[in-house]
């Protein structure tokens, strides 16, 4: 049955987290999380032939308005709210479209190898408890998938609370000296977050005209009256619209994370263990692109134009800021936490031009930055295993001493750098392209500063790499063994990945994904002649 | 790609061209992959077979190409293959083939051949681990990507690949730049090449977005099309202004700002000279040779979208920077070192000749250069490798004995970067005899005069193409169509005013200082009496590092007019550069290799054909017994000659101004986020963990307990968990959240 496929790539996981109390030995609790996840990878690649481009013509993929083209849909009312003409279904609404389907095979992907980088708790510091880290793992892709395939927003925001709760313990239980601090830090921003947002979601149930209020998110994008009613309302003597971006938009702006939002990131970070960090820095973050790409933008599409230029300017800060204060680290964690903010500045700046060239960049950058963070953070774990610190000043002449980890790293920062031929650049190029061709004031001398981040990451990357990786060996790490079959299997997937779309960014990305982007901007554009008069919509091969 | 019917298979030349480039890609993944069990020599021995095969491919490419037309030749390009979408323009690679990818492809491919082979022996004279890592093998993956990449850029077809291959050079230059990273001036050296690109490309990106929102098309063809449609249709790139500067001229002047950087022109050339710190192979292949000469190459792909104004800019910048190097050149006591200022200078010509219109001379000075300065690089590498890495010039002297072939062929490099020949001034109709420099450089500096001095203007004489090509739209898209380009553009106030005389000038006194401060270096290493007997009896040459020598020497001579310039003519992209000069130059065209009429060519062989004579005679004076002369004219002019060995304070100025600033703004902004932003949150924590407290502690312990006191000892427990700070915040926070949304929807149920 049709759907069945993403149920069980979303509950599969779970399904082995209690199968993970249940097992005898830890050995067995670890081998259950790695197959489990590795399942649920497999079975999300079988999602592919339905965005595959072979043996469909192109209108079977790109073709139709926003929402009608979903695959894998299971839909049935799960609660009903209110009675007669008020009664309001709660949907168990899931499906995938071009914007979702990327973000789940990134979702399994990083998850089966964080699992991987989990195979060595018993060496870390806090050790005990291998049953529960694996639990609340699965328990945490659960969450994730769940998010990313949600199309109700109140099964949104359920899976956006499942997913916060383990979080929380796996930073406050397996993390570094100061885990507490960290994870409550983590825990507190989100929930507020997610307190505002669920603002947002009973304002939208009760600011729908009778008879139509709904909590199916697609439904509240496309259904005319919904859109005419929140167009024209007030809330608390304000515009309602703007009021619920605004609320949506901080929720989102927290997980992005958005200065001045972001500062639970680095500490979060630096004290989750190296599989945390790969994937918060991995998905999290990638679910406030989602979320606004989903939510704030198809739903109040009125608001986009007048949200532009704030958020491109807290996209400017993000980058540039980002990249001076990564400049300023000295613990290795922590310039990658904040050049992670640097990077997802270019997505903010591409979501606010909300041209097709700024979507499909932004889009872009959130993927190759899902595989190129995740890629530096296992980097970093893998000296910190084997140093105990993460003091870069205190590194040197790496490369000698472990010339394949070297090598791989190359690879990794680079990608970081964005590199043409990897994955990081094409993101930045698009967003950057894109925020110069926009139809406003402001984009050209907003491109002219972004661009100037390309230089401050070079910088700080490189200054990085020469005190870590270059210069002469130092006596007390001679002794480092090179990079285990363990670690090399989970870079270089990573690698390659990044190689791949750096490449062929059109076969391996693009082709999914441009036609919902369009659709997007084609439902915002209805609402801003700006947007239509800037670079019209994407030919459609 | 405007209705142009390309055939979508490839054609055997572009086959032969593509090969040409896969196959160092194919060595760079085996030497990554399983160099390290080839080991040495073998490991070096692959990217040489690569190489060479390359080269092979592409004097096949070249032989094919001579032999077809004009038809068969539009006919040999395919279609290109859809690379992306970019909003809603498709960006697709293909093979630029014309005349100047194939020679170009040639030279490079045979420079790198001899560079390789050279290299075998360098790197099999050094030991071969730094610190335990093998680096023989290491080296030869370098190489074959950067032969890779770059031969990627020469036949790319569109700006975005160009663009591409341009980082990936880029990477390369960093990679061996910094090879003996063990040394921290290496790697710092390989940073700030890096970087001080990156300033180039940011412009170079900017320049793309103007392409990209204006003509809508990045490919090479496309875009100059869509230039030239503008420009008719006075469309907004020329409608447009910023401070006084019409766009198209941004334009141009912004994707310059990229061969600013990888040409290590004025002022981002600090980083050519630090990146002597590769091996000498790499100086000589990447730092002298190739690489550095992309940005002329891209000057000369896009220079059908230079406006007069953009032009002049270019020209501006190469007279600059060839000067300022050329001073510097003249007191640097490192032999790389002069080399590399002197790279720089040779750069600066090229430029020059790209600003004022003399695009064949500057591609056939690059050519020249490339044989010339390979041979010289690859000459000092010997005496460095054969000196035991001694570099200072003040050490050497009387090198001859003990490296002849090297002392000669480096002669031969000395003669052709001064312009050396006998020019024909007293014979105006014969042939005159001169190597490639001689050639090339004069070319240059005769098209300056006679865009400074000549007859009103040169391109009001052109019989321009433009007509004919959009008239029939259908007949090509390639460079050739590009001729449509608007070179003369009237509604440019600078358009037919003659160049500013200084631009003669200042080029025709270098032309000067070239040859003595080339002589001098060569001087100071091989002739008079060996100053440091230590260096002195190590000297000697090994015979794989002096046959690339031999051939190259050859390709200097041969480079001539005769052999590369007529290909380079032939890719020419306004049929004025051709037209114009051809008019009243056909009876002159053998007088002194110029396209130019005899008074250009009388006047410009009277001011510098003798250039290299009067230079060498100075150097020789000065440099003939030793230093003692030359070091009590130091003294004497003391404060240039520290202005000239200082090297005009640019890192100085570069280091407290950019680096220093970032250094600055990163603490001001880390600091801002750790005592503002994070005080702020953690302010905020601190406040609610304080209002628990007093919810706990005042109200619930002291009211409520007070009043109610006989449930005061469940109360006090309570109380006791709150105090501790976390949960208590958590507690508190989720009540306040939970409270709150039950009041909104409370209100909202009954709003």
């Amino acid at each position: 049955m049709e759907g069945n496929l993403l149920n069980w790539i979303i509950f599969l996981p779970t399904i082995a987290a209690v199968l993970c109390l249940i097992v005898p030995s830890n050995r067995a609790v670890k081998v259950i999380a790695i197959l489990a996840s590795g399942v649920t990878l497999a079975l999300s690649l079988g999602l592919f032939p339905h965005f595959a481009w072979w043996g469909q013509d192109a209108a079977g993929i790109f073709g139709g308005a926003y929402g009608q083209k979903l695959y894998e849909v299971t839909k049935f009312t799960w609660i009903t709210l209110g009675e007669g003409d008020n009664a309001t279904p709660i949907q168990y609404y899931v499906g995938v479209d071009g914007l979702s389907f990327p973000l789940v095979i990134l979702t399994t992907v990083i998850s089966f190898l964080a699992a991987l980088a989990s195979w060595n708790i018993e060496h870390w510091k806090v050790n005990h408890g291998v049953r529960g880290y694996f639990c609340l793992f699965l328990l945490l892709e659960t969450g994730m998938l769940g998010v990313f395939c949600a199309l109700d927003f109140f099964l949104f925001y359920i899976f956006w609370e499942v997913m916060l709760l383990p979080m929380y313990f796996l930073i406050g239980v397996w993390g570094g000296p100061r885990k507490e601090y960290a994870a409550i830090k983590f825990f507190i921003y989100t929930l507020v977050g997610s307190v505002l947002m669920l603002v947002a979601l009973l304002a939208f149930y009760f600011y729908a005209p009778v008879g139509h209020r709904t909590f199916d998110l697609l439904k509240m994008a496309t259904d005319p009256e919904i859109q005419q009613a929140f167009g024209s309302a007030t809330f608390l003597g304000w515009r309602f619209a703007p009021f619920m971006f605004i609320l949506l938009y901080v929720g989102f702006a927290i997980k992005i994370p958005v200065f001045p939002f972001h500062t639970w990131l680095p500490d979060a970070h630096v004290e989750a263990p190296t599989p945390i960090s790969m994937i918060l820095a991995g998905v999290l973050l990638k679910m406030g692109a989602y979320g606004l790409l989903r939510i704030s933008y198809p739903v109040l599409p009125m608001v986009g134009p007048e949200a532009a230029w704030p958020l491109a300017v807290l996209g400017l800060i993000n980058i540039i800021y980002g990249a001076l204060c990564a400049m300023a680290q000295t613990d290795f964690k922590r310039l990658v936490a904040y050049s992670s903010i640097s990077h997802m500045g270019y997505v903010l700046l591409g979501i606010a031009i909300m041209t097709p060239a700024g979507l499909q960049g932004a889009m872009f950058q959130v993927i190759a930055h899902g595989i190129s963070s995740p890629m530096c953070f296992f980097l970093v774990g893998v000296i910190y295993d084997r140093a105990h610190h993460r003091d870069i000043n205190r590194f040197g002449g790496l490369w000698l001493t472990m010339p394949v980890y070297g090598s791989l790293a190359t690879v990794g920062f680079f990608a970081s750098l964005g590199l043409p031929g990897l994955c990081g650049f094409i993101g930045e190029f698009w967003v950057l392209i894109a925020t110069f061709s926009a139809n406003f004031a402001w984009a050209k001398p907003a491109a002219v500063l972004a661009a100037t981040g390309v230089i401050l990451t070079a910088g700080y990357i490189l200054w990085m790499i020469q005190r870590v990786y270059l210069g002469k060996q130092r006596e007390e790490y001679k002794g480092f063994p090179e990079v285990s079959f363990r670690e090399v299997a989970i870079l270089v997937p990573l690698a390659v990945l990044a190689l791949v779309l750096g490449i062929l960014p059109e076969q391996s990305l693009f082709r999914f994904m441009n036609g919902t982007l369009n659709q997007i901007t084609d439902l915002c554009a209805r609402h801003g002649d700006m947007l239509t008069a800037a670079v019209g919509t994407f030919a459609r091969p | 790609m405007v209705g142009i019917a390309h055939p979508t298979s490839m054609s055997n030349i572009e086959q032969l061209l593509v090969a040409g480039v896969l196959i160092p890609l194919a060595s760079f993944l085996i030497l990554a992959l399983c160099g390290y069990r080839l080991g040495k020599p073998l490991a070096g021995w692959v990217a040489v077979l690569a190489i060479a095969s390359s080269c092979v491919l592409s004097a096949a490419a070249l032989v094919k190409w001579h032999g077809l037309d004009e038809a068969g030749r539009l006919a040999a390009r395919s279609a290109p293959v859809l690379w992306a979408y970019l909003g809603s323009v498709p960006l697709a690679f293909g093979v630029n083939l014309d005349s100047l990818t194939l020679i170009m492809f040639f030279m490079v491919t045979l420079v790198s051949t001899c560079i390789f082979v050279f290299s075998v022996g360098y790197m099999a004279g050094h030991s071969d681990e730094i610190d335990g890592l093998s680096k023989f093998h290491r080296f030869f993956t370098y190489l074959s990507l950067f032969g890779f990449s770059m031969l990627l850029l020469l036949i790319a077809d569109n700006l975005l690949l160009l663009f591409i291959s341009w980082e990936l050079v880029g990477l390369c230059s960093y990679l061996l730049i910094g090879f003996y990273f063990h040394k921290k001036s290496a790697s710092t050296a390989a940073i700030k090449a890096f970087v001080t690109n990156r300033v180039g490309d940011c412009g170079f990106i900017i320049g793309l977005g103007m392409a990209y929102l204006y003509l809508g098309d990045l490919s090479l063809s496309g875009a100059a099309q869509a230039f030239a449609g503008q420009w008719q249709t006075h469309g907004p790139l020329f409608s447009q202004t910023f401070l006084g500067l019409n766009l198209a001229t941004w334009m141009g002047i912004l994707l310059f700002c990229g061969a600013i950087g990888k040409s290590a022109q004025f002022p981002l050339h600090v980083w050519l000279p630090d990146a002597m710190e590769g091996p000498t192979p790499v100086s000589a292949l990447i730092h002298a040779a190739t690489m550095v000469a992309a940005g002329v190459y891209l000057t000369a792909r896009i220079f059908v979208l230079l406006t007069p104004e953009a032009q002049l800019f270019v020209a501006v910048i190469g007279c600059i920077t060839l000067t300022l190097a050329a001073l510097v050149a003249m007191v640097q006591t490192d032999i790389k070192k002069v080399l590399a200022y002197s790279t720089i200078s040779q750069l600066g010509y090229m430029m020059l000749g790209m600003g004022v219109g003399a695009w064949i001379a500057a591609l056939f000075h690059l050519l020249t250069h490339a044989f010339f300065k390979a041979l010289m690089f690859l000459g000092s590498g010997q005496v460095i490798e054969g000196c035991h890495h001694e570099q200072d010039m003040r050490k050497m002297g009387g090198l001859w004995r003990k490296m002849p072939v090297t002392c000669g062929t480096f002669l031969v490099g000395v003669l052709a970067i001064a312009g050396a020949g006998i020019p024909a001034i007293w014979m105006p109709n014969h042939t005159p005899f001169g190597l490639g420099g001689y050639f090339s450089k004069d070319e240059i500096l005769a098209v300056a005069y006679h865009r400074v001095y000549g007859e009103e203007n040169v391109a009001a004489d052109a019989p321009v193409g433009r007509g004919e090509a959009e008239a029939s739209p259908h007949t090509g898209n390639t460079a050739v169509v590009a001729g449509a380009a608007p070179i003369q553009n009237p509604k440019s106030k600078i358009q037919n005013a003659a160049l500013p005389p200084w631009l003669f000038w200042i080029p025709i006194i270098i032309a000067y200082i070239t040859p003595f401060y080339m002589l001098r270096a060569w001087w100071l290493t091989f002739m008079g009496k060996p100053r440091d007997h230590h260096v002195y009896d190590h000297a000697h040459e090994s015979p794989l590092m002096y046959l690339p020598l031999v051939v190259l020497a050859l390709g200097t001579f041969f480079s001539s007019y005769y052999l590369f310039r007529p290909l380079v003519a032939d890719a020419a992209p306004t049929p004025f550069l051709t037209a114009a000069f051809d008019g009243e130059a056909t009876e002159a065209a053998d007088a002194h290799g110029l396209l130019i009429g005899h008074t250009t060519h009388a006047a410009l062989a009277r001011i510098v054909g003798g250039a290299f004579v009067v230079g060498f005679f100075v150097a020789w004076v000065l440099y003939r017994r030793g230093l003692g002369l030359a070091e009590k004219l130091a003294t004497a002019l003391r404060p240039v000659h520290v202005l000239l060995s200082h090297k005009f304070f640019f890192d100085e100025f570069y280091g407290l101004v950019f680096v220093g600033g970032t250094m600055v703004l990163k603490a001001v902004s880390y600091a801002f986020d750790k005592y503002v932003v994070d005080a702020l949150v953690n302010l905020s924590a601190l406040v609610t963990e304080r209002l628990s407290w007093i919810s706990g502690t005042i109200l619930d312990q002291g009211v409520v307990d007070g009043a109610v006191n006989g449930v005061g000892r469940g109360t006090w427990s309570l109380g006791g968990l709150a105090r501790s700070p976390q949960v208590g915040r958590i507690r508190n926070y989720i009540l306040f959240a939970a409270g709150s949304v039950a009041v909104v929807v409370l209100w909202m149920a009954f709003a």
